[in-house]
């Protein structure tokens, strides 16, 4: 009886959800949101953190934008063409778009709300690569000709990018990049306003950020809230011609402890909430369904709508290939066979993020669903083991490395208890954040946690950044593998800008790295998040959560 | 006095300044790079040489410590290396959310603790005596951040006596809770100490006597026994600042209360070493001028004790 | 961190310092909340020394493994006193096991603390002048900075390991010992049987280990066990904040932390058990230590 009720309200909320989309939006509201951390830079240039470009996507804009499927498409730029080796770019810029004319409680912005030309797009890179602003993003561009004698002072401009008249702008590379226009779409590369930021400087910029997004900034109380409002002279207008964005504003709480954030989220204080693993059954997420096209689940409940997708990102322990035991193959291989990947997550992760059989994720172009991976097999683990020297006489004892966090924590007590079933003995070693990270670039750990969900959508920046031998250290390559084939493949794929011939580079190079084994694959991401039932318009993107972009919702009460 | 006060703040400054030396020999000789945390993962060593020559990283400590005395004395502390924003703005920020919490748990502190110590001498050995005694008990033996946990529970989730935790732009109702956690230790404290002296007060000769000459009985305690009973009272908020800024540290983390203790816990996690050191030199600088005007206040209270 | 200020104990000659120990064993054991204090500190210790016999399971026995879903979260029932946790480990061992960390780290923290503080104060009160200046200078800071920042700046960038963390402890919390010594040498140091023993020729060592530091034993006492209820916390708060104990090493403050996100969903045991544990212990050393200064110094009680 009780059961029926509940379907009976679900399909009611879904009828209602389909019945929405066509009713004519409502406009006004504040969204109220949390997040999770006082935002490090409100500032592109210098933001480098999750949490500040959740507030950063509301008031900036880049030339392009990553869809909430991980395209890229057209934001700032209208269209754009290439040369035939993929070394010039020409972007049609949009007309109309204006940066915001006011500020901070309606106080005029230093560029008085003027429009945005190919002139600001000029200027927004150069000071991005000034090598006095010191952009932390900056080498992201590093392929732009002239990036280097700009660098350096040899010249005072970077000669790459020009604007060819009032909306045409040119980018010039020094060489074929393939991944370029993804880059551009990075929270990093926003166009800005340079009256605004001369103003206040690149630092104190900051605290007064000015860009052309749908909401303007108006307040941000230290390590409490950030509050934006509408912006009036936004360019975007939704399908019938009605003027974007809905909401009257935004106002995030900066909210630590996502057990506070659940609580505040049931008490209708929050709109939207990140669903931590004890909530995720009274959340719904035992009963999600899910689109096979997109891979996006969801679920109604009286709570609200709660969304889910796997995420472009990879969770792996890695493992320094120069230190031993790690230089031995069979050992690496032996402690990716030893983990049940299934019951891990099903248990100890409620099942949602997806085992890893490699390094790329789903969703992500050249990802091989036919990747074979390692499968739970503690007879084969063991046996490598012995063959490495290691057994019931000689047992292998290592320390694992990561940074607090219950996630982390939960994962390691469990790898933990299935190493031992080998006869490994795993020392479980808590670090911050950045003592792990300092000691991983330095190699000094052995076996160590990272993560890493792409800046922007291409597999370069999964295997170039994370395991040529060029980025050993510092650079993102921190198992320190060094293979020339793998070296040389991925580099080709760089250069290279047909893609079905990038697709079979990039799969060979995975291919190489899983039987190399330098990391623990353990499982790819899942972004979700869960949003209040009135709420209209909402999109997870499979970016992440944190991308999602407010300009279309509303809500229906 | 004047001069007593002049004295006791010139013996503060080679306190004030050894904190300034173990803060930055703690926060040198720790392994990692703050220029490298800045920039998240993967930064490329070009841009974090230069991040680290603009915060000053590359300088011999000694010229780091001058610096930061010499900037300290125009109230210039730095600047933080997450942001950018002034260390000193970043601290009068939170000021008064910790400000606020602060005085509410003293104030919980002494009312609460005076009043459960006053009734228990008052009625000794009767169940109100055993009851606030017990109570005392538990308030110095359980950690503050299970005291928050608790409350959290029963008043928000099991209750839902207050809409939730955070600081609701101080909101007097956000602020209960938090102030609870924070003043049941130094209310229990201030109990025990209230009873036992009361006791010893009541049983001296002028109260008796003032008992003999026919005084109420209330009239009697209040007038006589409580204010001596307060020299005990304003010694335990003495001696308790220094866990009482310590329980703020746990206090905001558990009520995501956005004052001193959070910004402090996240310099930590974040190196943000110049809001460290900020918060560091403040909370000591808070808890020595408590601690002067505490010795001050015992001339209030007690007529014997003179300051020359 | 609770520091009472104790003066002058009684009698210093050899031979009376045995009946001094017996009389004081016999005001303790009048003073009920002080034997009940006894108890339950000895319980505890007693708790951890004999942990495997007392125990169904390992505390690291993870039965998700073998069980599934069903040894997940388990309330507490017949065969889990106090439940299971998220990897269906049973929490009454960890429990049980969790007194053996915050004993140890309490007793090393504590020996360090004593340690330091007995021989800076000794050093301080005996010798006078600049020595002096320098110590109380030392203790004046320590006892100025926010102790538990101390100590999670030491214990949240230093390699992780229980000796870091009660050795940061033990640097920062010696202080109200040193103080205490300091003062008790200071009041005896020109006393006659001192005075006595210098016009024998014994040395200064001598004179301050033997003699003195005799007369100090009592109060150090008394400080050092009510100093444990404030070191068992402490160390729960820094495992409560992430800084702590290693896991799967079952430490009460990491056990309240990790199951903390469970409570409020209903899941009580895995946070509240560990919790009782540490306000028990804790109680405990307070209301020993409570007792022993009553008992040690009778002047003070009433």
């Amino acid at each position: 009886m009780r059961r029926s009720f509940v379907l009976l309200l679900a399909a009611l909320l879904v009828c209602g959800l389909t019945a929405s989309v066509l009713a004519a939006p409502k406009y006004g509201g504040i969204w109220r949101d949390a997040l999770n951390a006082n935002p490090p830079d409100l500032n592109p240039v210098h933001a480098t953190d999750t949490t500040s470009a959740e507030v950063i996507y509301q008031i900036f804009e880049s030339l392009v934008e990553i869809d909430n499927e991980g395209n890229i498409v057209p934001l700032l730029a209208e269209s754009w063409t290439s040369n035939e080796d993929g070394t010039v770019f020409t972007f049609k810029l949009r007309e109309g778009v204006r940066f915001h004319a006011t500020t901070e409680g309606g106080k005029p912005t230093a560029n008085g709300g003027r429009e945005m030309t190919a002139e600001d797009v000029v200027w927004t890179f150069n000071h991005i690569c000034d090598p006095a602003v010191n952009s932390e993003r900056a080498y992201f561009v590093d392929m732009i000709k002239g990036y280097a004698d700009y660098r350096e002072g040899i010249t005072d401009h970077l000669a790459g990018v020009k604007a060819l008249d009032k909306y045409t702008v040119q980018f010039e590379l020094s060489y074929p990049f393939a991944p370029f226009i993804s880059i551009l779409g990075y929270n990093s590369f926003m166009i800005l306003p340079r009256e605004d930021v001369e103003k206040w400087g690149h630092r104190e910029f900051n605290f007064h950020p000015v860009g052309t997004g749908p909401f303007k900034f108006e307040e941000w109380v230290q390590d409490s809230k950030v509050v934006l409002s509408r912006n009036e002279n936004y360019w975007m207008k939704d399908a019938d011609g009605n003027q974007l964005p809905y909401l009257d504003g935004i106002e995030f709480r900066i909210i630590v402890d996502h057990n506070i954030e659940w609580t505040e989220f049931l008490a209708g204080n929050l709109y939207q909430v990140y669903v931590d693993d004890p909530y995720y059954e009274q959340a719904g997420g035992t009963k999600m369904t899910v689109n096979p096209e997109t891979g996006l689940k969801t679920a109604v409940t009286n709570l609200g709508l709660f969304y889910e997708r796997p995420q472009l990102g990879t969770y792996y322990y890695g493992m320094n290939v120069e230190k031993p035991p790690f230089n031995d193959k069979r050992v690496r291989q032996a402690l990716n066979y030893a983990i049940n990947r299934e019951v891990l997550i099903d248990l100890v992760l409620n099942g949602r993020p997806s085992p890893a059989k490699g390094v790329l994720p789903p969703g992500m172009m050249a990802y091989n669903p036919d990747l074979a991976g390692y499968t739970y097999d503690p007879e084969k683990a063991r046996q490598l083991m012995a063959e490495a020297g290691y057994g019931p006489n000689n047992p292998l004892e290592i320390d694992l490395y990561y940074n607090s966090s219950t996630l982390h924590e939960r994962v390691a007590e469990a790898m933990q208890a299935q190493y031992a079933q080998i006869g490994v003995k795993l020392n479980l070693r808590v670090l911050d954040w950045g003592s792990l990270l300092d000691g991983v670039e330095r190699g000094e750990y052995g076996m160590f946690r990272m993560g890493w969900v792409v800046d922007y959508p291409d597999p370069d920046n999964f295997l170039y950044v994370l395991l040529h031998s060029e980025n050993i250290g510092p650079q993102g390559n921190y198992a320190r593998f060094n293979n020339p084939r793998f070296d040389e493949l991925t580099k080709l794929a760089r250069l290279e800008t047909d893609t079905a011939k990038r697709i079979q580079y990039y799969q060979e190079a995975e291919r190489l790295v899983v039987e190399e084994a330098p990391w623990v694959f353990i499982y790819h991401y899942a972004t979700f998040s869960m949003v209040a039932p009135f709420v209209r318009g909402y999109e997870l993107p499979s970016f992440g959560q944190y991308a999602n972009k407010f300009r279309a919702v509303w809500l229906d009460r | 006095m004047g001069r007593y006060l002049v004295k006791r703040l010139l013996a503060a400054v080679p306190v004030l300044l050894g904190v300034i030396i173990v803060t930055f020999i703690l926060t040198t000789i720790v392994p990692g790079d703050p220029a490298r945390i800045m920039l998240g993962q993967r930064g490329s060593p070009e841009t974090i040489a230069k991040i680290r020559a603009e915060m000053g990283l590359d300088d011999p400590l000694p010229i780091q410590i001058i610096n930061f005395i010499k900037g300290a004395l125009t109230l210039n502390l730095g600047y933080s290396y997450r942001n950018n924003m002034a260390v000193t703005d970043a601290i009068l920020a939170r000021l008064p959310a910790t400000g606020m919490l602060a005085v509410a748990a003293i104030i919980v502190a002494v009312v609460m603790g005076m009043s459960l110590g006053i009734i228990s001498a008052t009625k000794q050995y009767s169940w109100i005596d055993y009851g606030s005694m017990l109570f005392a008990l538990l308030g110095i033996s359980a950690p503050t951040f299970f005291v928050g946990l608790l409350m959290i529970v029963v008043f928000i989730l099991i209750l839902g006596w207050i809409p939730g935790t955070g600081y609701g732009d101080g909101a007097f109702i956000y602020l209960i809770l938090p102030a609870l956690t924070l003043g049941v230790r130094p209310a229990a404290l201030i109990a025990r100490l209230t009873r036992s002296s009361m006791l010893e007060v009541i049983r001296q000769d002028y109260i008796c006597t003032a008992k003999a000459k026919g005084l109420h009985n209330a009239k009697v305690i209040f007038k006589h026994a409580l204010k001596n009973a307060m020299v005990p009272v304003v010694t335990i908020i003495g001696v308790e600042m220094a866990s009482l800024l310590s329980g703020v540290v746990i206090t905001e983390q558990i009520f995501s209360w956005p004052g001193l203790g959070r910004l402090s816990i996240e310099a930590v996690t974040n190196r943000d070493f110049p809001i460290l050191r900020g918060t560091v030199l403040f909370m000591a600088l808070i808890f020595m001028l408590t601690n002067i005007l505490v010795d001050l206040s015992y001339a209030l209270f007690d007529p014997r004790i003179r300051y020359e | 961190m609770e520091y009472a200020p104790v003066i002058g104990v009684g009698t210093s000659a050899e031979g009376q310092a045995r009946s001094l120990w017996y009389d004081a064993w016999v005001r303790l054991r009048r003073n009920k909340l002080a034997m009940l204090g006894l108890g339950i500190v000895v319980l505890v210790i007693l708790l951890a020394i004999f942990a495997p016999y007392i125990t169904r399971y390992d505390p690291t026995e993870q039965l998700i493994w073998t069980e599934g879903r069903a040894a997940q979260l388990a309330p507490p029932n017949a065969k889990h006193w106090f439940g299971t946790d998220l990897y269906g480990r049973d929490i009454f061992s960890r429990v049980v096991y969790g007194s053996r960390v915050s004993l140890q780290i309490a007793i090393a923290a504590m020996g360090i603390s004593v340690f330091i503080g007995t021989v800076l104060g000794a050093l301080a009160g005996y010798y006078g002048g600049w020595i002096d200046e320098v110590i109380s200078w030392l203790m004046n800071v320590i006892y100025a900075f926010p102790f538990l920042l101390f100590i999670i700046t030491v214990v949240a960038f230093l390699p992780p390991s229980l000796t870091l963390v009660y050795v940061a402890i033990g640097l920062i919390s010696w202080v109200s010992i040193g103080r205490v010594v300091r003062g008790q040498v200071l009041a005896f140091k020109n006393q006659e049987f001192v005075e006595a023993a210098r016009a024998l020729g014994v040395s200064n060592r001598r004179i301050i280990f033997h003699h003195i530091l005799h007369n100090v034993i009592a109060p150090v006492i008394v400080q050092a066990t009510l100093g444990m209820g404030s070191i068992i916390m402490t160390e729960a708060a820094l495992s409560y904040l992430g800084f702590g104990t290693q896991p799967p090493t079952p430490s009460w403050g990491l056990e309240i932390s990790m199951g903390q996100d469970y409570l409020l969903s209903g899941k009580w045991w895995w946070s509240i058990f560990p919790g009782i544990a540490i306000c028990l212990t804790v109680l405990g050393f307070n209301l020993l230590g409570d007792g022993l200064r009553d008992a040690l110094d009778p002047r003070l009680k009433q």
